[in-house]
């Protein structure tokens, strides 16, 4: 069965509908979640408001969960789903820039979107600035090129890597996900009793 | 609401642990035994090398050569066209493409028949049709078609047709008493499967 | 789902859980109808290359990496991605509009800082995103949720160095959150 556009059974004419109506859906849940905050975001650095990594791991590891299931059924065939390319390198440099990027702006890219939905100035400018980040990256490319390509291991899944099954990782996650989610419980009730400023 | 996520928590856990039951390895789906036996009692499975050299010469687009030897013996000779699948490694999924394609007819060939065969019973059992082994191999190739032996005097006529026959695939591959001495190595034209298009994308 | 009542003056969001099980879902249905997860830098990335494009067309076909993303049948805008973070911005602005958080332009920030700090602040982060996010090959949503999701390599990678770097990095920021 699935996926249904890359197997035919959806034609591409409706590709861009579904893309509108998945991104509705997107950033309802985003924004209906208090992801339209940067401060309930950074919350999560500093762990007075774990709601990103909560609404987050839930995401992961009940999408994880799921495909299994879903592949099991026949209903989607993980061969065919795209998988994101791994570039060793350059995957943990941007992501540490990422990292400075998300604790000084408190958003990412689609959660600045329904902030700036809901008229939140600090979200436009922070798109305004992924405009320009992007912009800068694209005229200073020459510079990094070679870097840009390097550490390339295929379109790889952590399977193909170690060897171990999908539902290894899956139940990693699960666990670790859960235990977080009991953990930060506590945690963000401690550190709330200390904040006096800032309303939850 | 603790209690309910306790709950959660729980069911969340199952779920996850459910997944170790699922079993992802690919199954394949294998034909009955009863079919199978009667196809292996049935001659139609074997084309001789006779059959093998009239498909190369008339370029039947619908041959499939298999080479079911190792990749250093395939190297070293194969027949025209043929593609090299290792026995070791015929159910590698690298492979699977190039089986079942519709309307085309897989011939294996070995030195022998035996390995021939045996990659014939695999595939067979995989629900492949349409495959067929080479009688005799390679060996009996070099004894018909390219060195063919000339009929005593009194034998039938259609041994005679056949020597001809068999003079002229000699020719034709090795290029023996012919003007057109510069025998030139095909380039290996093959067939595969159209593979499903993985979907690109990402951010 | 209320967890107590002494959550009056707190904008009203849904619990975090069932925002991550839809969250989750969302996921799998989107790469069941079209076989790759959900994204949001791309469409950014999208129209810088449309602005170069028009702006100096010469240079962004002299460019390595904006060429990469011309093609001639369609504009650069004309992508998935862009459709759909068009898309993200309609649904935040319905979920604005349903739980009341619609509101004239403002500045959300801590008490201890300016407006223009948090402006300054949010541009330079987001200036650092969009840099970085072109090395990870996606964002929080296409690398990290997505990527993970689907068992990638990189996903987890970009997730945890994401996650890892903002953790180790925060205390030095403290100032402007809390």
């Amino acid at each position: 069965m699935g996926p249904l556009i890359p197997n035919g059974i959806i034609t591409g004419n409706w590709d861009f509908v579904i893309a509108l109506l998945l991104g509705i859906a997107f950033g309802f849940i985003l924004e209906a979640s208090g992801f339209s905050s940067s401060r309930n975001i950074a919350g999560v650095f500093y762990g007075y408001n774990f709601v990103v990594l909560r609404v987050f791991f839930t995401a992961v590891i009940v999408a994880m969960v799921g495909f299994l299931y879903f592949d099991y059924f026949g209903w989607l065939d993980l061969d065919k789903i795209f998988i994101l390319p791994t570039y060793l390198g350059p995957m943990i440099v941007g992501s540490v820039i990422m990292g400075f990027g998300f604790v000084l702006g408190g958003f990412c890219p689609g959660t600045s979107y329904t902030a700036i939905a809901i008229g939140k100035m600090d979200a436009l400018l922070f798109t305004v600035g992924l405009f320009v980040g992007i912009f800068i990256f694209s005229e200073a490319f020459p510079l990094f090129e070679d870097f840009y390509y390097s550490g390339y291991l295929g379109n790889v899944t952590l399977s193909d890597v170690t060897g171990i099954p999908a539902a290894w990782f899956a139940f990693a996650f699960t666990v670790i996900a859960l235990a977080s989610f009991w953990i930060t419980m506590l945690i963000e009730k401690r550190v709330r009793k200390n904040i006096k400023e800032y309303k939850f | 609401m603790n209690r309910n996520y306790f709950f959660l928590t729980v069911l969340m856990l199952v779920l996850a642990a459910g997944t170790f039951f699922l079993n992802r390895e690919p199954e394949y789906e294998q034909i009955k035994p009863e079919k199978l036996l009667y196809d292996i009692i049935q001659p139609t499975r074997y084309v001789t090398t006779d059959q093998v050299a009239r498909f190369i010469i008339d370029k039947d687009p619908t041959l499939e050569l298999v080479d079911v030897r190792s990749a250093a013996s395939y190297d070293h000779f194969s027949l025209n066209n043929a593609i090299n699948i290792p026995f070791d490694s015929l159910l590698s999924p690298n492979y699977q493409d190039y089986f079942g394609i519709p309307g085309t007819k897989v011939v294996f060939y070995s030195n022998d028949d035996i390995l021939a065969d045996q990659a014939w019973v695999i595939t067979r059992r995989m629900g492949i049709n349409e495959t067929y082994v080479m009688k005799g191999g390679l060996n009996c190739w070099i004894e018909t078609i390219i060195q063919p032996k000339e009929p005593p005097e009194d034998a039938p006529y259609t041994a005679f047709e056949l020597y001809q026959f068999r003079k002229g695939a000699q020719m034709y591959f090795t290029g023996a008493k012919v003007d057109n001495s510069v025998v030139k190595k095909k380039k290996v034209a093959v067939r595969r499967k159209k593979k499903q298009k993985v979907a690109a994308g990402g951010c | 789902m209320e967890k107590n009542t002494v959550t009056n003056n707190r904008p009203h969001y849904i619990n975090p859980y069932l925002g991550g099980v839809l969250l989750g879902l969302l996921v799998i249905l989107t790469v069941y109808i079209t076989g790759r997860g959900l994204g949001a830098s791309g469409a950014v990335k999208s129209a810088v290359v449309t602005t170069v494009d028009v702006v100096a067309p010469k240079s962004a076909e002299s460019n390595p990496y904006i060429s990469k993303f011309i093609s001639d049948d369609h504009s650069p805008m004309y992508t998935w991605l862009v459709f759909e973070s068009m898309g993200i911005f309609f649904g935040g602005l319905l979920s604005g509009i349903l739980f009341g958080r619609v509101k004239k332009p403002w500045v959300e920030k801590s008490p201890k800082i300016t407006s223009k700090t948090r402006l300054i602040a949010a541009l330079i982060g987001g200036i650092l995103f969009g840099i970085g996010s072109q090395f990870g090959r996606g964002c929080s949503s296409g690398a990290a949720l997505a990527g993970s999701a689907t068992f990638s390599l990189g996903g987890v990678i970009v997730m945890l160095a994401l996650f890892g770097t903002g953790y180790a990095i925060a205390w030095f920021f403290k100032k402007l959150w809390i």
